[in-house]
């Protein structure tokens, strides 16, 4: 069974899970971090744009 | 660099000083895209709708042979698919629910109950994420499930995929016809995210009676969302203003008690935080903003521009003018209702009283839908460019 490692948040306005919150989740990082971490927020960006999407009308 | 490259260069140089308050060589002049294009070809709206690459084509037809700097509207503003592989509940498009030439509706309810504010305003995109979101869609009924899980990936590959679609229609006016867009970006008034569509207009009118704290404390929560947006949606662009169209501001939708200690605080937070990041607002003011203009001159100078639909002109030029980019001048009912000549001199007169010194730009005053005449569109080009060289 994987272990619930998910903490409770309120994500900063444009971020849906924050980097910060997911590095903690990944722990120590074995290759480049920022090329993990631009990616990460792209994509999280692009999450976020859609969840207000349907209120910006 | 192309012929097509450089008169974007020039369009774009005309539009901008003019963004600046500055004097152009010209008055900038907008085409008004909207579902009137539709009407003048043998595609339904339904098509049009559906299809971006075909109502990407009939907008080409239309504009071939036009001179004109700037593009304002769409015509897919929303893509009927995405919001069907959702069930999605806002919109009503035809194809499913009504005939094929009709234009779309959308279905205003209290998605967001009275009861919800305290968690909203707690943690407002996990609100959305998890409240919302399976409110207004109909495949959502069982967050988690097989049907919920396929409409999720399919609503938001959906999204991407219209966004690229935009995105490289953008493009392609600006490669191949010169055209350059009126805004990057999406924003709005917090007032008006949380009436239009979480509370609804018949919830917020009770809630400024009922619950007022809670109306407050909603827009302010909603305040660093709405400028977050503003910027993601513009891939951070700051050449170009943030479109935002204005509802429940326009007068006399609120009282002046109303409209300044609930719509104007927020709505100036958001426009003061995208200015500090170096965007400009587009203040989408449809309908008439004539009592408020004294506040709305509290702003930083150049920070919004203000479009005019019944605002009253000469008092928005007087009050506003010089220290903002004006826009408008044409209202939309005489591109539907007047004639060519009509046109030509609504266009005269308004660039004669809003553009003499620079700053303005001449346009619609409002969204343009599917009742206007292509002719009145034409002659408001056409006298733009006659009338407003400087």
């Amino acid at each position: 069974m994987v272990e619930n490692k998910m903490k409770s948040f309120v994500p900063e306005a444009g971020t849906c899970i924050p980097w910060k919150i997911k590095k903690e989740e990944f722990g120590v990082l074995a290759g480049n971090e920022e090329i993990v971490k631009s990616s990460w927020e792209m994509l999280d960006a692009l999450a976020y744009a859609f969840i207000w999407f349907w209120v910006q009308r | 660099m192309s012929d097509k490259e450089k008169l974007f260069q020039e369009r774009f140089k005309r539009y901008t000083v003019a963004l600046e308050c500055g004097k152009p060589d010209k008055v900038p002049v907008v085409f008004p895209l909207g579902e009137w294009v539709v009407k003048y070809t043998n595609t339904t709206l339904q098509e049009a709708y559906y299809n971006v690459d075909k109502s990407n084509e009939i907008i080409g037809d239309v504009i071939r042979d036009l001179d004109f700097d700037v593009m304002f509207g769409a015509i897919n503003l929303w893509w009927p698919p995405m919001f069907d592989g959702m069930d999605c509940k806002l919109y009503k498009f035809p194809g499913i629910y009504f005939e094929e030439n009709s234009g779309f509706q959308y279905v205003e309810e209290e998605y967001m109950k009275a009861e919800d504010y305290d968690e909203f305003i707690a943690n407002p995109t996990q609100w959305l994420a998890t409240k919302y979101l399976p409110r207004i869609c109909g495949e959502f009924a069982e967050p988690g499930s097989y049907r919920a899980t396929v409409a999720l990936i399919k609503g938001a590959a959906a999204f991407a995929m219209h966004n690229d679609k935009l995105t490289k229609t953008g493009e392609k006016w600006a490669k191949e016809y010169g055209i350059v867009s009126a805004t990057t970006g999406m924003t709005k008034a917090p007032f008006d995210t949380l009436g239009d569509a979480l509370r609804g207009t018949k919830g917020i009118l009770l809630d400024l009676r009922r619950r007022p704290d809670k109306v407050l404390a909603a827009c302010e929560a909603i305040v660093p969302h709405n400028i977050a947006y503003a910027m993601i949606t513009a891939a951070g662009d700051t050449s170009l203003p943030c479109f935002a169209p204005l509802h429940k501001g326009a007068y006399p939708f609120l009282s002046l008690e109303h409209w300044q200690k609930y719509y104007w605080p927020s709505w100036k937070a958001v426009i003061e935080g995208l200015w500090a990041l170096g965007k400009r607002t587009f203040f989408f003011a449809e309908g008439d903003w004539t009592p408020y203009l004294e506040k709305i001159a509290e702003l930083p100078d150049k920070s919004i521009v203000f479009c005019i639909d019944l605002t009253d002109a000469k008092k928005a030029k007087k009050v506003l003018g010089g220290r903002f980019c004006l826009y408008g001048g044409v209202p939309t009912t005489l591109l539907t209702y007047g004639t060519p000549e009509e046109v030509k001199d609504c266009v005269k007169r308004a660039i004669d009283e809003l553009g003499g010194d620079g700053g303005f730009v001449l346009a619609a005053g409002g969204v343009v839908m599917s009742d206007a005449k292509r002719e009145n569109i034409v002659a408001m080009i056409e006298a733009a460019r006659e009338y407003g060289v400087y």
